[in-house]
């Protein structure tokens, strides 16, 4: 029995035992290597499940739709290691309760199988050590470093470039499992903060927002970078910022449900050499 | 002919420590930089990086961001949080091509007229050196120049 059978199965039976009124998953997409999100209410729905190499989505933002969760009951949702790294860093910033979600865990190795991960529970899954470890794609890491080797007028030119092409979407925002405020900075209007047009200068303003946010917070799952419609390389900021709090606070976000949010928390030692 | 470059510095600082230091550089008649716009704020916790993206935006050409040292703090430990902000809002700028020198941060005591008042006119003289942060402004005068925005 292949895995996606197995899922299938497992879903239907979590479904019909009445553990979880929801099973967020994959189904068949519009071409045949895209798959697109499938929510199965009902054992017969579950049979739609799709999971191959092509279901690389981050499903947790589903998650936090609004009124989901709030009636108690649990969810089951199909997750790879960053997804569930998303949920504990949702779990850490009190989003989540770890018993709401069951999680049907695999993995893409070499970018073609997919492997079942052991566990239900999100304290099933002990991901630190392999998060610490984690390094993002090789070409995620080039593109940084050759960014940081620039001067500071390259730099800027280079994003300059970049975020004129931003048409203010949103799609980052809504793609992303950390974005969840309720009213985001960008839909405050009294003070206007972030420009609403999307001219260059208004782009700065939302995307270093944005990187700020979630600065420390990143599962570098790279679903930003997905969706964004005119390929700005939005992963490169949250990758930078990452690697800021891993070597200023030795901080790696989603390691376990119990840390502290980074930047909800200080050490009297913290790093200040830049302070005069 | 166009007038010398004067540089603008906009200094965020908390009421407790460097609002109060400042205060004291002018009680004392010390003598400095007359380029700097003071915003008072209630601690260091309390300044967003919106605002010293707003500042370089309209006009700034140094941001300082200035509060009571470690341990200090009015509130016990808005200066601490402070300091984890900026250490990443800091590799944030540079990252995106704001030079480091433009956004300076300090603590300084109320008892500290002296340090507020040479680290002003430390700024004033290095800015004037950098020259203006056309970066931005250039970018905002693009918007106000264009109609359809």
């Amino acid at each position: 029995m292949g895995i996606q059978e197995q899922y299938r199965s497992e879903a239907a039976a979590l479904l019909s035992s009445g553990e979880v009124k929801l099973v967020i998953g994959f189904g068949a997409g519009s071409t045949a290597d895209r798959r697109r999100p499938l929510f199965a209410r009902t054992p017969e729905e579950a049979q739609k499940f799709v999971l191959d190499a092509a279901c690389i989505a981050n499903l947790s933002t589903y998650l936090l739709a609004e009124g989901l969760l709030s009636d108690g009951k649990k969810v089951g949702v199909f997750l790879k290691p960053d997804g569930i790294r998303s949920v504990n860093i949702l779990i850490s910033e009190a989003q989540l309760k770890p018993e709401q979600v069951v999680i049907l865990g695999y993995a893409i190795e070499n970018g073609k199988d997919v492997a079942a991960l052991e566990g239900r529970n999100i304290s099933d899954f002990s991901i630190g050590e392999k998060i610490r470890n984690l390094t993002p794609p090789p070409h995620v890491i080039e593109a940084a470093e050759k960014i940081e080797a620039m001067s500071a007028e390259e730099r800027f030119e280079y994003w300059k470039e970049e975020f004129s092409k931003c048409i203010k979407c949103y799609a980052c925002r809504q793609v992303c499992p950390m974005c969840y405020c309720r009213r985001c900075i960008v839909d405050v209007n009294q003070p206007q903060w972030v420009s609403t047009s999307s001219h260059t200068l208004g782009n700065f303003e939302w995307n270093l927002v944005r990187a700020f946010h979630l600065a420390g917070r990143c599962a570098s799952c790279g679903a930003c970078d997905r969706a964004c419609p005119v390929n700005i390389p939005l992963r490169l900021v949250n990758y930078r910022m990452g690697k800021e709090v891993r070597s200023a606070f030795d901080y790696v976000a989603g390691e376990n449900s119990d840390q502290k949010p980074v930047l909800a928390s200080f050490k009297q030692d913290d790093p200040e050499t830049f302070i005069l | 002919m166009s007038e010398p470059f004067e540089p603008k510095i906009v200094a965020f600082v908390c009421t407790y420590c460097t609002y109060a230091g400042a205060d004291l550089a002018g009680t004392s008649r010390l003598k400095y930089a007359p380029n700097v716009r003071i915003v008072r704020l209630p601690c260091t916790g309390r300044i967003s990086p919106m605002f010293i993206l707003k500042a370089l935006q309209k006009g700034a050409d140094s941001v300082l961001v200035s509060g009571c040292h470690p341990g200090d703090c009015h509130f016990t430990s808005g200066n601490y949080h402070a300091r984890r902000r900026w250490t990443v809002f800091r590799a944030l700028l540079s990252f995106t091509g704001i030079p480091e020198e433009r956004i300076r941060f300090s603590w300084i005591s109320a008892a500290e007229g002296a340090k507020f008042a040479e680290l002003i006119n430390e700024i004033t003289d290095d800015t004037r050196k950098l020259g203006p942060f056309t970066q931005y402004q250039e970018l905002q005068k693009v918007i106000e120049t264009q109609s359809s925005y």
